[in-house]
């Protein structure tokens, strides 16, 4: 059995917390707010769809248009990662210490200011160019922390930012690193919009997880980082645990680019190795942290993955989709979402879905509807999924006392 | 020392440089895979250059290791560097967009617009319902592939897994990133290069075409000194035993022959005729080092890559003689 890998930092920028305070996240999913609203970012006066879950530029102090957001975000989420973890920057051994990126987009942005500059006939920018590589936050972060071990950036849609804690997870428990700093990042920008919006995978209004009238997902954005240690050195500099990550698995549908396995096999057969690498038993589950975007086929599937992987506990478990309150975030998505099963195992509550308003009988559990929940979390599950038939699961343990 | 990872197939695709005669093979091998496959359009069509030759490099990676697909098993898992391949895609997207509004944004073209597609294409086409990860590094995505299927297959995480990279080289943003100090514009043109990888203790798969002996990367400053030194340890190999060197970078670095000496490794450097090919450029460097080192004369190659954003890395091949 190999040494835990334990948690000992979190940071989050979101639409909920744009200046990246952690607890005004927790306090604000709790409550069921929400951060879905008008685009702003770029005009969608030509489309059908009008609604997303937008950070205001003005918040991450980005003046001009000329900065790539997602750097931004995920810069602030992973210097409060550290800061959280009470760990400064290059103050440890760089060649034992790595980061792991999740991005889908990374920066996007910049290509589209480069190409709408050429459309307009304009002198292109190359510099801006400077911040559109995907793994240009990687190594962002790399610089900026004294990381040197490794700089990696996963792409495996919405389920990069689960990969990319599963890996930086893998990575310790190899003996590779002592020190890893993982999650996800994305921003929204014009191209994936009008993407889901071709493919009319989007709400017109709102997000309604796993409710019969749901209408489709609203993009988000948003970074969340979580530093990661060996539990003996976590212990040895007095660092306090938030909970520990026992087991990760990524599995293929080999379906379809664009949509799930109607039954999802992917998705069920990753979270049963997540919980097999983990050493816990299905019925051990006290929450699960749902993809459930609000697509019909994605939550219909998920429903079905769940009650294969758990069995008769299915029904028992809590289980709730964010999605209502943060839209899609990409590759954040599912690094945000293994924030909110660390702090719901700290706080012994689940956040609800919201806006789950007509149960749907092909979507029969605990969904924790619209309101927070009371309850001990020991052991949690992380779900994820994305284009390609890309499915990922995190298994996570509190720590005793 | 950890065990040898296996290489039980090669699989290479590239139109790079090619002529009328290699382009017509290239395409006569694509239509004879989808034949067998039975693809019947029911999973989409190949809609760019960069799907062809990944598809096809996994499937000869596969074939001439002896797997018979569609395999319909999570036994294999796929490991595939990517990055710039999918630039040129985006960047026409986005032009239709601007060019006709919402009407411009293709369904068929958008899923091509993300990294992982191109993983996904193979895992669909193969039916690979293993572990299936995209990472992207630039010029390094092909070795970050190859690194971490061997931290899965030494781990036993996969016991089987397809690794490489593939990239499609298109001038326009190279040249710009380049401008912006991003990396050097490469060789127009698409290629791939994936191997099939096992751990010894696994299930019988025949195919032996050598063995990965150690794997490092390193970022930062000395990044590819640390690296070479990191990739022998975990070799545990003595600088001398070192008998080729194989740098998969566009220019063969005077610093990086420094560091070699001054580690003490004394082989002769040669650049990769493929350095050009980005995210596939690594792989392509171990597949000609295999090729060199399957004579025997030499000793175990080391290949070297670095990006000019995440640092460097390292790999020890032998061929199997």
């Amino acid at each position: 059995m190999t040494e835990g890998v334990v948690v000992t930092g979190l940071g989050v920028v979101s639409p909920l917390n744009p200046e990246g305070d952690l607890e005004r996240f927790w306090a604000s999913l709790c409550a069921g707010e929400t951060g879905i609203g008008e685009v702003r970012s770029f005009d969608t006066s030509r489309y059908a769809y009008h609604v997303a879950a937008e950070i205001r530029r003005a918040h991450l102090g980005l003046s001009g248009a000329t900065e790539e957001p997602a750097r931004r975000m995920a810069e602030v989420a992973c210097a409060r990662a550290l800061t959280h973890a009470k760990i400064a920057p290059f103050a440890f051994d760089p060649r034992r210490a790595g980061i792991v990126v999740g991005t889908v987009l990374g920066g996007t942005g910049a290509g589209e200011q480069y190409l709408r500059a050429e459309r307009r006939d304009r002198e292109r920018d190359a510099t801006t160019l400077a911040q559109y590589p995907l793994r240009g936050v990687a190594a962002l972060l790399a610089r900026q922390t004294g990381c040197a071990g490794c700089a990696l950036t996963v792409s495996t849609a919405c389920a990069s930012g689960t990969d990319a804690i599963g890996l930086a997870y893998r990575r310790i428990t190899s003996g590779g690193a002592d020190l890893m700093v993982a999650g996800g990042v994305d921003a929204i920008c014009e191209l994936s919009f009008s993407g889901f919006a071709a493919l009319k995978a989007l709400t017109a209004d709102r997000v309604r997880p796993f409710s019969r009238n749901r209408t489709g997902l609203a993009l988000g954005e948003g970074a969340a980082f979580l530093v990661m240690e060996p539990a003996h050195a976590a212990g040895r500099r007095g660092a306090s645990a938030l909970g520990e990550i026992v087991g990760y698995a990524s599995r293929a549908d080999a379906v379809h680019l664009t949509a799930p396995h109607r039954e999802g096999r992917g998705l069920a057969a990753a979270a049963t190795a997540a919980l097999r690498d983990g050493g816990c038993r299905p019925n051990a589950i006290d929450y699960v942290s749902a993809h459930g975007t609000g697509t019909p086929y994605n939550d219909a599937m998920e429903t079905i993955a769940l009650k294969t992987v758990l069995g008769e506990h299915a029904h028992r478990v809590a289980i709730s989709s964010i999605k209502g309150a943060l839209g899609h975030a990409f590759g954040a998505a599912g690094a945000i979402e293994a924030v909110t099963c660390l702090l719901a195992m700290r706080d012994g509550i689940v956040p609800p879905t919201i806006n789950l308003e007509e149960p749907d009988p092909a979507c029969d559990l605990d969904f924790v509807p619209n309101r927070a929940r009371r309850t001990t979390v020991r052991v949690a599950l992380s779900l994820s999924a994305g284009f390609g038939g890309q499915n990922a699961a995190l298994a996570m343990r509190a720590r005793a006392a | 020392m950890s065990p040898p990872v296996r290489v039980s197939g090669i699989g290479i695709a590239r139109t790079d440089g090619a002529g009328a005669e290699e382009t017509a093979g290239v395409a006569r091998r694509l239509s004879a895979v989808l034949a067998a496959l039975s693809w019947h359009g029911t999973h989409g069509r190949l809609v760019h250059p960069i799907e062809e030759m990944a598809l096809l490099a996994a499937h000869d990676a596969l074939r001439r290791a002896g797997v018979r697909t569609p395999l319909g098993g999570e036994d294999i898992g796929v490991a595939l560097g990517l990055e710039e391949g999918i630039d040129g895609i985006k960047a026409q997207y986005y032009r239709d967009i601007l060019r006709d509004g919402p009407l411009g944004a293709s369904p068929i073209v958008f899923p091509l617009t993300t990294p992982n597609t191109i993983a996904a294409r193979i895992s669909i086409a193969l039916d690979l319902r293993g572990e299936n990860l995209t990472l992207c590094a630039g010029t390094l995505s092909g070795a970050h592939a190859l690194g971490l299927a061997m931290e899965m297959l030494r781990a036993g995480r996969m016991p089987v897994m397809l690794a490489g990279g593939a990239t499609s080289v298109q001038g326009e943003f190279l040249d710009a990133l380049s401008v912006a100090g991003g990396p050097e514009g490469g060789s127009p043109g698409c290629g791939a290069c994936l191997f099939l990888l096992r751990f010894p203790a696994s299930a019988a798969i025949r195919g032996e075409a050598g063995r990965l002996l150690g794997y490092a990367q390193a970022v930062g400053r000395d990044d590819v000194r640390a690296a070479i030194q990191a990739c022998l340890q975990d070799a545990e190999l003595a600088p001398a035993q070192v008998g080729s060197v194989h740098v998969a970078a566009a220019h063969e670095s005077r610093s990086l022959v420094a560091s070699l000496r001054g580690l003490g490794v004394g082989a002769p450097v040669v650049r990769s005729p493929s350095a050009g090919l980005h995210s596939a450029s690594f792989p392509l460097a171990v597949a000609e080092a295999l090729g060199q080192a399957a004579d025997g004369s030499r000793g175990p190659a080391l290949v070297v890559g670095s990006d000019c954003l995440v640092g460097a890395a390292a790999a020890i091949v032998h061929g199997d003689e």
